[in-house]
């Protein structure tokens, strides 16, 4: 009896999660000029500098431990921030990629192409970086994160520049620039 | 037909075999049934072997879907196989507790076979499907409507199949014609989503612009300026 019921209420949990999960597929695309006033501002170099161990180490050595700990807390803190705001625009620029990817000209097609695929990794690394930044904030010892993810959304960011520049002859509109 | 005409086959031919078998197993479920004199066995064993061969493309179709999802892009297929290899193989675990526990309610053998293989690929199904869109929406990975469809079907249909089959399990000849019911309806929710979703496809662009415009990529410019302060 006990199973059965068990069996019954997974069935229904997962009935009302798929059909709350699958919506969002079903519905119709967004307006790209909103989903660009969605961006928010990521500054990747004060990212780096929040991860850097060196930085660390040097906090690390000139504050008294108490002191230290609090600060790395908060630094972790808008760390994690940071990390959500890059996963977050990650997720419009795949939306671009996805635009880019129903062009007419191969070379745009393929750009969009590595702009999805970027922004999957970046979501990738952002999820499992998290964790290790909270685990980090809990323990300062511990090593918050590798540069990979500051790398990933500088490249990002440099295809989607690629792909606003070859945009433009597909326009005729080389000579504007 | 619609899927055939639309050349949807070349995307997901094994969903477009499921949907073939699926209308063979019923014409040869209604030849067995209006046979004269109509033999239970037989009809049992048909059931039995369409259920079977069904959840093996059914399967298919779920392979076929984390594929077209997530496994052809590169940056994910590494770190996600492992991850959905564990749980389909928890969900395999999960299906033969779940088939030894529950199975011993029947007393013929056949239904025996025919209540083990409905539970089980059902409930594999509705985990796979369910572990899909965590995925998706952990990710945003963007679906096209017709094949989040295709995916939002069976997993109506499953988790439906799900409780029914745990339903029939429990009250046993009881709860036949109900859960048959329940089970019946799901599929016709499930052709229903499939059909609307194919529709859909026809109409839904994920831009309304087919093309972007000069004025979308310099206020894409813009921003990309302010987001990489450096």
């Amino acid at each position: 009896m006990t199973i059965a019921i068990i069996f019954i209420v997974l069935g229904l949990l997962a009935l009302i999660l798929t059909i709350y999960l699958a919506k969002g597929h079903l519905s119709k695309g967004g307006d790209l000029e909103k989903l660009a006033t969605q961006l928010r501002t990521v500054d990747v170099g004060a990212f780096c500098n929040l991860i850097s161990t060196s930085e660390q180490q040097y906090l690390r050595e000139h504050l008294p431990p108490r002191e230290f700990r609090i600060i790395h807390r908060e630094r972790m803190a808008a760390a994690v921030e940071y990390v959500r705001c890059a996963a977050h625009n990650a997720s419009i620029l795949m939306r671009l990629g996805e635009a880019a990817r129903q062009h007419s000209d191969p070379s745009v097609r393929q750009a969009g192409e590595k702009l999805i695929e970027n922004g999957l990794r970046l979501r990738l690394y952002a999820i499992q970086v998290i964790p290790r930044l909270y685990l980090s904030m809990a323990f300062p010892k511990a090593r918050p994160t590798s540069d990979i993810l500051a790398d990933t959304y500088d490249n990002m960011s440099r295809q989607v520049a690629t792909l606003s520049y070859l945009h433009f002859p597909t326009h005729g509109m080389s000579s504007a620039i | 037909m619609c899927l055939v005409r639309r050349r949807l086959q070349r995307q997901l031919p094994i969903f477009v075999g499921y949907v073939v078998f699926e209308l063979v197993q019923f014409a040869a479920l209604f030849t067995v049934y209006l046979h004269s004199p109509f033999s239970p066995v037989i009809y049992k064993w048909t059931l039995v072997v369409g259920t079977g061969m069904g959840s093996v493309l059914e399967l298919g179709v779920i392979y076929e879907l984390a594929n077209e999802l997530l496994l052809s892009r590169s940056a994910l297929a590494s770190v996600l196989r492992p991850v959905l290899q564990v749980i389909l193989a928890l969900l395999v675990l999960g299906a033969a507790i779940g088939s030894g526990a529950l199975s011993e309610i029947s007393v013929q053998r056949v239904t025996n076979i025919f209540q083990v293989l409905d539970f089980s690929s059902n409930l594999i199904e509705a985990g796979m499907v369910l572990a899909l869109f965590i995925f998706a929406r952990a990710l945003r990975v963007s679906w096209r409507s017709w094949i989040a469809g295709v995916a939002m079907g069976f997993g109506v249909s499953a988790s439906i199949d799900l409780v029914s089959a745990s339903l029939r399990a429990e009250w046993g000849y009881r709860a036949f014609i109900p859960a048959d019911l329940t089970q019946m309806a799901g599929f016709h929710i499930c052709v229903v989503i499939w059909l609307v979703s194919l529709y859909l496809a026809d109409r839904t662009q994920l831009f309304p612009n087919e093309k972007l415009k000069i004025s979308d990529l310099e206020l894409w410019d813009q921003e990309l300026q302010r987001m990489v302060q450096r």
